[in-house]
């Protein structure tokens, strides 16, 4: 049998070959993502590694808040008069205070320096060894208050030099300083694309951090001393509100952090990967029930010569596995190139990795075959069944064999399926639970898959009949072998059916969200001109001079500035923004339900109708909160107004917010002028100092906060163009079948005088009869879920729910282009039969 | 210019046919130079035994095949010298075929496969020619009805009908009788005599059966690739005797 199974292989290399890409794509986005989150994470680990090895504690304020990454956690700085208690403490050998934020170095042609989204680091520069990677290259450490350590990656990319000026842009603006030195980190010349900017300690203070505090003390303990009782005895020394953990604790914090980060990465990209691959079951099946079905007679053959059952079931499952195995091997192997490459373009944007390059781990070999050849086997189990029910007497006859589910049971099925499939997807939206909502929407698609046979007639010959008209007889015969079988049909539909069902929830869900955007835009702001950061990154802050500069320039006739922060409502860190109510009403629309927006000034908190509800708060109600400089407070709830997309859910006001928080921090300023151009170009003149600031009018505000979306959106529509293509393998597969198997029909038409060119139309309507099948049953059941999925996220913001219908129709004329790409090879080869050979072929 | 001065028309004739297979040593002659005429409203059948080149004469005569030297005209246009379009066009227009089997297109009607060259040239039917066939042919009541839900006698009606449907130059039957019981060979080969007799059409029918021979006007005797004998007014007990002398 084994070698009945390699012959069979080698008999239909092309259709397997068709077949194994489907796998190869979706093994080869498995094994990539493993490598390159593997190598992502070993590189960072090992960097983290190294700055903090030598320390043995670190001591630091307490997190603010509750959280599951400390590392990230928002800290009181700390006294720098702790340093002396500290270093006092028995067993300690080196105590270095360190401060920390963010800087960004200007480039010579004025742009602001940043490698992608990593981190702009600024810090005082202490390259003592026991405590510090940091090595100087070259010059030497900082002494003045405008000198400057410059990382060796950043130097070199930007030709900088010792000795050379360069202007840095703080909290407190741009400032120029010069350079005294190059450093980098142990061996490696750059720490995984983050820049760095060290100072003096009092300049590193007075750039990022109050006078006289710190971020955090590193200690090294005494060789042989006790280090538990070092760690308690400096536990003992420290104030409230301080606290010592140990270098073990904060490598740990670190890595996990890195770990949250990176696995949502990987995850999002694993989720592409499983639906390539399931999108890629559907043509499997299809090509295997194909091949079963064009093997009928060889089967039989074998049962009738003695092959039993279950030497039919193995050898059709074996073949599956050898096909998998192959196009997971080939996957794996394109996946580690898929991975170089992402690394390669990691180096174009700056972030080298540092060498020992690529992690392949044993776990992307065993789940990537695994996945790979399981997919193919179970998607052969169904057909392998078929082949099994094949009776020997069907070795004489020619009759066709149609032993799939009676039509009864089949519906039955399928119903049931796509029941438990609506349930299971209701629930995991309302948790929400993304994986719940996956197998949901995976047991949708099969529930319909196992129906669709039964609707496939009427419908494809709806959709044929414009066919028949407009292509004469070509188009009605292609119209007529379209819906012959019906379950080929269905089943060659399927896996178009999957991939235009998502593209049409992501065409929902965008244009739910950019409609829902612009619309909580229109209704909150009144301003005509915004003033915000380039940066999308919350943390991104105005000058805190620069709103009073706007303010007083001719033709600006309100302004208001809104700050953002955190603090603890209850048990949970909530954001809140803070607004000067001065020319408020010129510039934010709020909607007050109750109270009055005038309690911002006395000090008030004021509430969302939506967070109200939820908290159940009234006017006069008090609050329990936290602020992380003050501690705990109670506020009173001054008002109640309708959701705003400029405020958020908490407000307060500015003067409030001031004595609150340690370094007040402009999100952005809301201006209202005259309308003159001249007072915009003003206002960007007056903003071009501050780079990383941005200028927007009202509509290119509200477009830059859509464009978001559909930048995201883009990304995903590449990917998912990815389970199209593995679905126009599967019609294909099917067309390669169907000439094959009418050659002596297409003969026929030939000798009775169709031409080539009917030939062509006749196959090429057939596909495109195919596709606008699937691409029909799929757009449709994708408006249905993506509904269904923008009704779910009402809370997040996403209000207004649109079905952007033109989008829907280009999708389904797309697809309908793709079926006819998909015929050209099937169409060439029919027309290209020889009419004599055709007609002589059994 | 005609391709004639005789009173009788010539529907189709091969001038020196010859087809090969291989090459060199190994060449064999399906065709080894026939020169046949095909008279206009004749009922012409060519005999031989199996590997005569009966088959081969019929297919490229019929612009199915191509011969590798020598002429074959329909109505005086030389087949070998057009291309696959042209040939198509006139294997539509100017030829009608019956085969032994899968004659029909099993997607379409009855009445779909007998309009089948029509709609294929894009053209109108000839409503009362359509319903004079289907009159003379007994299909009047399985029009709508599919392939598979007809007899064998009753697809090859069909199958007469589409080929007699664009009153082609001629008709070419390849055994249309080999897949028939007695009854049904008997009435087909009755229609198609009847229509030489009725309508004047012209046809040429391969077959191996001398009963089925007896229905034609003529007959022509293939043998090795060559003609080697021709009978006018042939009964199947003069066939047979001719077949006889052939074989020894």
């Amino acid at each position: 049998m084994g070698r009945v199974t390699l012959k069979g292989i080698l008999a239909h290399k092309l259709r397997l070959a068709l077949t194994a890409i489907a796998i190869i794509l979706g093994v080869t986005f498995i094994a990539g993502t493993y490598v390159l989150t593997d190598t992502l994470h070993a590189t960072f680990d090992a960097l983290v590694g190294s700055i903090y090895q030598n320390i043995d504690f670190q001591v630091r304020g307490v997190a603010q808040f509750p959280t599951k990454d400390a590392a990230t956690a928002t800290r009181n700085p700390i006294s720098e008069s702790l340093l002396a208690t500290v270093r006092k403490v028995p067993g300690v050998e080196v105590a270095e205070g360190t401060v920390s934020g963010s800087v960004q170095f200007v480039a010579p042609d004025g742009t602001l320096i940043a490698n992608g989204g990593e981190p702009t680091l600024g810090v005082n520069f202490d390259p003592n060894p026991q405590v510090s990677d940091l090595r100087i290259v070259e010059g030497r450490a900082p002494s003045a208050p405008y000198d400057v350590v410059m990382d060796a990656a950043t130097a070199q990319k930007y030709h900088f030099h010792v000795a050379q000026r360069v202007k840095i842009l703080s909290a407190l603006g741009t400032d120029t300083f010069t350079i005294s030195g190059i450093a980098q980190y142990g061996s490696a010349n750059t720490l995984a694309g983050v820049t760095l900017a060290g100072f003096t300690l009092p300049t590193a203070q007075r750039l990022m951090q109050e006078p006289r505090q710190l971020s955090n003390i590193n200690i090294v303990t005494r060789p042989g001393t006790d280090q538990a009782a070092v760690g308690r005895a400096i536990a003992r020394v420290l104030p409230k509100g301080v606290q010592v953990v140990t270098g073990k604790t904060v490598l740990a914090e670190q890595t996990s952090s890195i770990d949250q980060d990176l696995s949502f990465f990987s995850t999002a990209l694993l989720i592409f990967a499983l639906i390539a691959l399931f999108v890629g079951a559907f043509t499997i099946f299809n090509t295997f029930s194909i091949l079963v079905g064009q093997r009928t007679r060889e089967l039989a053959l074998l049962r009738a010569v003695g092959a039993t059952r279950r030497q039919v079931f193995r050898s059709v499952l074996a073949e599956a596995a050898i096909v998998g195995l192959l196009a997971s091997g080939i996957g794996l192997g394109l996946g580690v190139l898929t991975a170089l490459g992402i690394e390669e373009l990691l180096r174009g944007f700056g972030i080298t990795l540092p060498a020992g390059a690529l992690v392949f781990e044993a776990r992307t070999v065993i789940v990537s075959l695994a996945v790979g050849v399981g997919v193919t086997v179970v998607s052969a189990l169904g057909p392998a069944r078929r082949a099994v029910r094949v009776p020997p007497v069907a070795a004489l006859g020619d009759r066709e064999l149609d032993a799939g589910f009676p039509a009864r049971r089949r519906a039955v099925a399928g119903a049931v399926l796509f029941a438990l499939g609506v349930v299971f997807l209701a629930s995991g939206l309302a948790k929400p639970e993304v994986s719940l909502v996956g197998l949901g929407a995976a047991a949708i698609f099969l529930g319909v898959a196992i129906l669709a046979p039964t609707f496939s007639r009427p419908l494809a010959s709806v959709i044929g009949r414009p066919f028949v008209r407009v292509l004469g007889v070509g188009g009605r015969i292609g119209r007529e072998n379209s819906i012959r079988n019906p379950r080929r049909t269905a089943q060659t539909a399927a896996a178009l059916m999957v991939g235009m069902a998502l593209v049409a929830v992501m065409a929902i869900y965008s244009a739910s969200a950019s409609r829902s955007t612009t619309g909580s835009f229109d209704s909150a702001v009144r301003a005509d001109l915004i003033v915000s950061t380039t940066s999308s990154d919350e943390a991104g802050t105005v000058n805190p001079g620069l709103p009073h500069v706007l303010a007083s320039l001719p033709g600006v006739t309100a302004s208001t500035v809104v700050y953002g922060g955190q603090f603890e409502v209850g048990q949970t860190v909530e954001q809140l923004k803070a607004i000067s109510s001065g020319g408020l009403a010129d510039t934010i629309i709020v909607h007050m339900v109750s109270g009055s927006l005038g309690s911002l000034r006395h000090g008030s908190l004021l509430v969302d109708s939506t967070t109200a509800r939820r908290n159940h708060l009234a006017v006069g109600d008090p609050v329990r909160v936290k602020f992380a400089l003050s501690g705990p407070t109670t506020m009173r709830v001054g008002g109640i107004y309708q959701p705003n997309a400029v405020i958020g859910s908490y407000l307060i006001g500015d003067a409030f917010y001031r004595s609150h928080y340690a370094d007040p921090t402009p999100g952005a300023v809301l201006l209202d002028t005259d309308g003159s151009s001249r007072v915009e170009m003003l206002v960007r003149h007056a903003v071009a100092p501050y780079r990383g600031l941005q200028v927007q009018t009202a509509a290119e505000f509200k477009k830059s906060e859509t464009a978001q979306v559909n930048r995201v959106l883009g990304l995903v529509y590449a990917l998912l163009a990815l389970a199209v293509l593995i679905a126009l393998i599967s019609i294909v597969n099917t067309l390669m079948l169907s000439v094959l198997e009418r050659t002596r029909e297409i003969g026929l038409l030939r000798a009775v005088g169709m031409r080539r060119h009917q030939v062509r139309t006749m196959i090429r309507s057939e596909a495109v009869i195919l596709a606008a099948f699937g691409a029909i049953i799929g757009l449709l059941l994708g408006a249905g879920l993506g509904v269904a999925l923008v009704a779910s996220l009402g809370s997040q913001g996403v209000t207004i729910t649109t079905v952007p219908i033109a989008e829907l129709v280009a999708f389904f004329v797309l697809a309908c282009a793709l079926g006819l790409g998909a015929a050209t090879w099937p169409a060439r080869r029919a027309a290209r039969l020889d009419v004599l050979q055709a007609i002589a072929t059994n | 210019m005609t391709a004639t001065t005789t009173n009788v028309v010539e529907a189709a004739r091969a001038i020196d046919l010859v087809k090969a297979y291989g090459a060199g040593q190994a060449q064999v002659h399906a065709l080894a130079g026939v020169s046949v005429r095909f008279e206009a409203s004749r009922f012409t059948a060519v005999m031989g035994p199996s590997g005569s080149g009966k088959s081969t004469l019929m297919h490229c005569m019929a612009g199915l095949d191509r011969p590798t030297s020598g002429q074959s005209l329909i109505e005086g246009t030389d087949l070998t010298s057009l291309g696959d379009g042209r040939l198509t066009e006139l294997r539509r227009d100017r030829i009608g075929f019956v085969f032994q089997s899968f004659n029909l297109v099993p997607t379409l009607t009855a009445a779909e496969n007998i309009t089948l060259p029509v709609d294929l040239a894009g053209r109108k039917v000839d409503k009362s020619w359509f319903d004079h066939l289907v009159t003379q042919l007994g299909l009047a009541n399985r029009l709508g009805h599919r392939p598979s839900e007809m007899s064998g006698g009753q697809q090859q009606r069909v199958a007469c009908a589409r080929a007699l449907i664009n009153r082609p130059a001629l008709v070419f039957a390849d055994e249309p009788t080999g897949n028939l019981d007695s009854n049904a060979s008997a009435e087909l080969l009755t229609f198609l005599q009847h229509s030489v007799a009725e309508m004047g059409q012209s046809i040429v029918m391969v077959t191996h059966d001398p009963h089925g021979a007896s229905f034609a006007d003529r007959v022509v005797f293939l043998s090795d690739g060559r003609v080697v004998d021709e009978l006018e007014a042939p009964t199947a007990d003069s066939v047979l005797e001719r077949m006889r002398t052939l074989g020894s």
